[in-house]
């Protein structure tokens, strides 16, 4: 465990004891990854705002539910952000179908963002996390699909318009190189 | 359907499992191993969840808004303090075990009742954390609703005054819109595009009348580069000339001598 880990860790237990200097400390330490995280899943930034507080509300609720031994604090704040924002990424497609069946041709326009928001968001597409570099675009493709916008192996492989068994094996090679990747 | 025994191929359907990628047979059949206790699977999994975090944590950091930031803290001050789980005293546990030495039956009873006990104290406790956070959106609901309001006033005026600030140099995409009411000398200006800036400068937005600038207020920009203001006692709106919009150090300047970014 690193000096980072060891911090949060203790964080995390004076969070669960309601101490507010920590909470705020625990913020400014994870929210910037938090909020990426929620920007990159739901390619808004103004609704990742918005569910970044909600996340850390949550931490604040429920930090005396961090089961130390199964995450470091990092890790558990970030996959709640990714729970959350995968479950509203549904909702918003959800209904957004339903509004095209509603609809019917005018229900599918996308609403395109702002010029600068658009810049950055190219611009955050284009910083290549160092981690999925090392995979091959096919990989790459699979496992961004299924963790960032919560895609299962059917989903992927129609998406993609490949053979089911050709997705599974990306995953696979795709995860056990990011493995020696990250342990690298 | 037995659980399937330990193998490779088993295994091989954690990482996707960790991703929530798994579905169909794949899912069913890894689910039932794992339900029937693998402890192997278990900790692989667990090391597999690791490695997300890690992929999770490679994305490019986003600073939170300011707003976001103080929302949040203000949100969480506002939720009180979970009662720690209700220890029962020490002679509690001597009565019990008097009680038991005694043989008699309501030891038990009482035990149970005061596992009920701290059940419902601790979902008491549960409730007033959400009634508390409920109240607290409530208010900022109710902020937001006089804001959007005293915003109505100023722009349903019959004889309102509105002017655009177009983007200047480093800014170009930049734009502003100004709201004035004459009869009630409220003005409303609203920012859009402009990039957030470092902690210890300020956007600061001036009217210019009989040819001299005056400070109007100093506001920032949230994440989507919005910024909003509220003028009160606007002197003559009817001798405004221009608005402007500089950069200035924190807590604002009497004159204008930063950068400017919008004019109009």
């Amino acid at each position: 465990m690193d000096e980072r880990e060891t911090e949060d860790r203790a964080l995390m237990s004076r969070v669960a004891a309601r101490d507010g200097a920590a909470f705020a400390r625990l913020f400014e330490l994870h929210a910037p990854v938090a909020l990426g995280l929620l920007s990159r899943i739901l390619a808004e930034r103004g609704e990742a705002g918005e569910l970044l507080q909600e996340v850390f509300l949550q931490v604040w609720m429920q930090a005396d539910r961090y089961d130390a031994d199964r995450s470091s604090p990092r890790g558990w704040i970030l996959m709640l952000a990714r729970s959350r924002a995968l479950d509203r990424r549904r909702r918003r497609e959800s209904s957004r179908r339903r509004e095209e069946i509603v609809g019917g041709e005018s229900g599918g326009e996308e609403v395109q963002p702002l010029g600068t928001e658009r810049l950055e968001r190219r611009e955050r597409q284009r910083q290549v996390s160092s981690a999925l570099g090392l995979l091959t675009p096919d990989q790459r493709a699979c496992i961004e699909l299924a963790f960032f916008e919560g895609l299962t192996h059917t989903q992927i492989a129609e998406r993609l318009a490949a053979p089911l068994g050709t997705v599974k094996s990306r995953i696979l090679l795709g995860m056990q190189k990011l493995r020696q990747a990250l342990s690298a | 359907m037995a659980a399937a025994p330990h193998s490779t191929r088993i295994e091989e359907l954690l990482p996707a499992y960790a991703l929530g990628a798994l579905d169909g047979e794949d899912l069913r059949e890894l689910e039932a191993h794992l339900d029937a206790g693998c402890a192997e699977c278990r900790r692989q999994l667990a090391l597999w969840e690791r490695d997300l975090e890690a992929l999770a944590a490679s994305v490019p950091p986003l600073p939170p808004s300011e707003t976001t930031r103080a929302r949040v803290l203000r949100l969480a001050a506002a939720t009180p303090q979970a009662a720690p789980a209700p220890r029962a005293p020490r002679w509690l546990y001597f009565a019990a075990a008097a009680l038991l030495l005694l043989g008699v039956w309501g030891a038990a009873g009482q035990l149970q009742m005061r596992g009920e006990v701290r059940r419902l104290t601790s979902e008491r406790d549960r409730l007033a954390r959400q009634v508390a956070t409920l109240d607290h959106e409530v208010d900022l609901a109710r902020a937001e609703a006089r804001q959007a309001a005293q915003a109505l006033q100023i722009l349903a005026a019959p004889s309102v005054q509105s002017v655009v600030l177009a983007g200047l140099g480093p800014t170009p995409q930049a734009a502003g819109h100004t709201y004035v009411n004459p009869q009630t000398r409220d003005a409303l200006f609203y920012a859009f595009n402009l990039p957030r800036l470092a902690e210890d400068k300020t956007y600061q937005l001036w009217f210019i009348a009989g040819g001299k600038p005056v400070s109007a207020g100093t506001f920032g920009v949230d994440e989507r580069g919005t910024g909003r203001l509220r003028v009160e006692n606007v002197a003559r709106p009817e001798e405004i000339q221009a608005w402007a919009v500089t950069v200035e150090p924190r807590g604002g300047v009497p004159q204008p001598t930063g950068a400017m970014v919008l004019k109009g």
